[in-house]
């Protein structure tokens, strides 16, 4: 089984200490969303887990073997990494785009290989965009353009999948379907990690809640174990009212 | 029009091209007369202006092209920037002033090889300082302000060694330089020259793939598996070799590395790396074109290929900028 684990990751810029003696395991068959302020570590923690960013003590071991030594198509057949920010240079093809998914495999835009164009292909039908598949990026809506980045990260077919704000900037309808899709990976085998800045998102479609604060992970469990007004309080300093129904918890905003 | 047939007019209209310019000139000659020049079968005054004059000055016009637009599309790749070009970078500006320090104390006389080493030096060491200056700066603006800065130091240290030249020829041979030109090469210079252009743009073209991966940006690039590390030394030395050993076979010729590429883009689905072959072709294409012009203008003297390039490429380069929208960034 595919293991992606995180050992007491400390990352330090400067004088600031942005990740402090953090530790977290992802695995296939889970759904772990990381909840917690701007500037909490969250999206640190994922760029270290991937090796991205050198921590300053602990480690991160994919299947056993420390990230830092694997060289980037390595890491990249294993974890797909959807960063926060998804700038597009050029006004490509959407096809392309989710072909560039490929990208370790091997893939050369124009003349993929039988697997590359399967994949690319499951890629398309899973997210929906078949319509859009030979339209070009720059006249795509945000939540249209979103898919087109989660398509792109499924099409490597790797077992992991590390997401930093995915929803981000979406209306309620596309982050919804943004989080089934990844719902629908996790339920097909992979596992997930994804930052999430919305609660109640979180609670609803996660297996597992990592609530981090000033680059601590304060606690780490399954939504009805770890949502609590306490621990809304210490991690996004709001005061909200928490009721248990048989969906889970129902998170309302009080105030500051 | 795919690619491919992007690729096959784009060959066509190359090799018609240097044939024109062997056929163009001061003494007309008939299209037979040319061929059997190029097969040495002519008058030996027919096979030395085919084989002496016109072919390498065509074939330098066309290696020089080519190099330029391969080394825009590849930096542009890199820097995600249509406005990215050796010349906008300050790339050609440093090449040509290190060219210009060989040629000022006479090392050029030493060795054919010199000039193009002090101009390869030249380019090198911009393109590894706009490299490095891309890891901490995420701005491609500020960068291009960077190059821009670099163009006018090399102009002003240029224009300070015009001011102390000893005597008028080598002010002359400075100006021509400075002016960037194709006259009169022979296939010594090639020789010397495009065997580093060549190695320049195999180093570009090996590396092409990762340029498609970039256009998602750097993060998502070196997630999908790119070692974003390598990719920028291949770029730079690449791009360095290329720029550099044209400069020393032409001087200093801006622009085509935009407009080539700006142009085959569209056809190429605005992939970097399908956008390399056609952009050397293209830009190939647009200076044996661009000579033949020169060669054909009935001025006193002879204008000079740059500045005829700069003249198109100047105003090109603001309406490509001023057509730039927001979402490239």
């Amino acid at each position: 089984m595919t293991e992606l684990i995180a050992k007491n990751l400390s990352v330090t810029a400067g004088n600031a200490r942005l990740l402090d003696d953090a530790s977290l395991a992802l695995r296939p068959g889970e759904l772990i969303a990381v909840l917690g302020p701007n500037g909490a570590g969250k999206t640190t923690l994922m760029r270290a887990m991937l090796g991205l960013v050198e921590a300053d003590q602990g480690s991160t071991t994919l299947d056993g073997r420390d990230v830092i030594t694997l060289s980037s198509t390595e890491r990249a057949r294993t974890v797909s990494y959807l960063p926060q920010r998804r700038p597009l240079a050029w006004p490509n093809r959407v096809v392309d785009i989710i072909a560039l998914g490929r990208f370790a495999h091997g893939a050369a835009l124009g003349r993929l290989s039988q697997a590359d164009a399967e994949a690319v292909d499951y890629a398309i039908e899973a997210c929906q965009l078949r319509e859009l598949a030979h339209r070009n990026a720059d006249n795509l809506s945000g939540g249209e353009l979103a898919r087109v980045h989660f398509a792109r990260a499924l099409a490597a077919r790797t077992p992991l999948l590390v997401a930093d704000e995915p929803v981000a900037a979406l209306d309620p309808r596309h982050q919804l379907r943004i989080a089934e899709l990844i719902r629908e990976f996790v339920d097909a085998g992979g596992g997930a990690l994804v930052v999430l800045h919305d609660v109640a998102l979180a609670t609803r479609f996660a297996d597992r809640l990592v609530w981090m604060s000033s680059g601590k992970i304060l606690a780490d469990g399954s939504p009805r174990d770890t949502v609590s007004a306490e621990l809304m309080q210490q991690v996004y300093d709001v005061r909200a009212h928490i009721e248990f129904d048989e969906h889970g918890p129902d998170i309302r905003i009080k105030g500051i | 029009m795919t690619s491919r047939h992007l690729l096959v007019v784009l060959v066509v209209g190359c090799i018609i091209a240097i044939l024109a310019a062997c056929l163009l000139g001061s003494t007309p000659m008939g299209l037979l007369q040319v061929v059997k020049a190029l097969l040495g079968q002519s008058s030996a005054a027919d096979n030395i202006v085919v084989w002496e004059i016109r072919l390498p000055r065509a074939l330098a016009a066309f290696v020089v092209g080519a190099a330029l637009g391969a080394s825009g599309a590849a930096l542009q790749g890199l820097l995600r920037n249509p406005l990215a070009e050796p010349g906008v970078l300050g790339v050609t500006a440093t090449s040509s002033l290190s060219a210009t320090f060989a040629l000022y104390y006479g090392f050029a006389a030493t060795s054919p090889l010199l000039l193009p080493v002090y101009a390869i030096a030249g380019a090198l060491l911009a393109t590894a300082l706009l490299a490095a200056a891309a890891v901490r700066i995420k701005s491609v603006v500020t960068l291009i302000l960077i190059g821009v800065g670099l163009s006018s130091f090399s102009a002003s240290v240029m224009s300070l060694l015009l001011n102390l030249a000893p005597n008028p020829f080598s002010l002359a041979d400075m100006m021509n330089w400075l002016l960037g030109s194709v006259a009169n090469r022979s296939f010594l210079d090639l020789l010397t020259t495009v065997p580093f252009i060549a190695v320049g743009l195999a180093i570009l073209f090996m590396s092409r793939r990762g340029l498609s991966a970039l256009t998602l940006g750097d993060e998502a690039a070196s997630g999908i598996g790119l070692n974003l590390h390598r990719q920028r030394i291949a770029v730079v030395l690449g791009a360095g070799l290329a720029t550099g050993a044209a400069v020393a076979l032409a001087g200093a010729i801006g622009f085509v590395g935009i407009i080539a590429p700006h142009i085959v883009r569209p056809f190429v689905n605005y992939d970097p790396a399908r956008s390399l072959l056609p952009s050397a072709l293209l830009a190939g294409l647009i200076l044996v074109l661009a000579d033949i012009v020169v060669r054909l203008m009935p001025t006193s003297t002879e204008l000079k290929l740059g500045v005829v390039a700069a003249l198109v490429g100047a105003p090109a380069f603001i309406w490509i900028a001023m057509q730039r929208r927001v979402t490239y960034d």
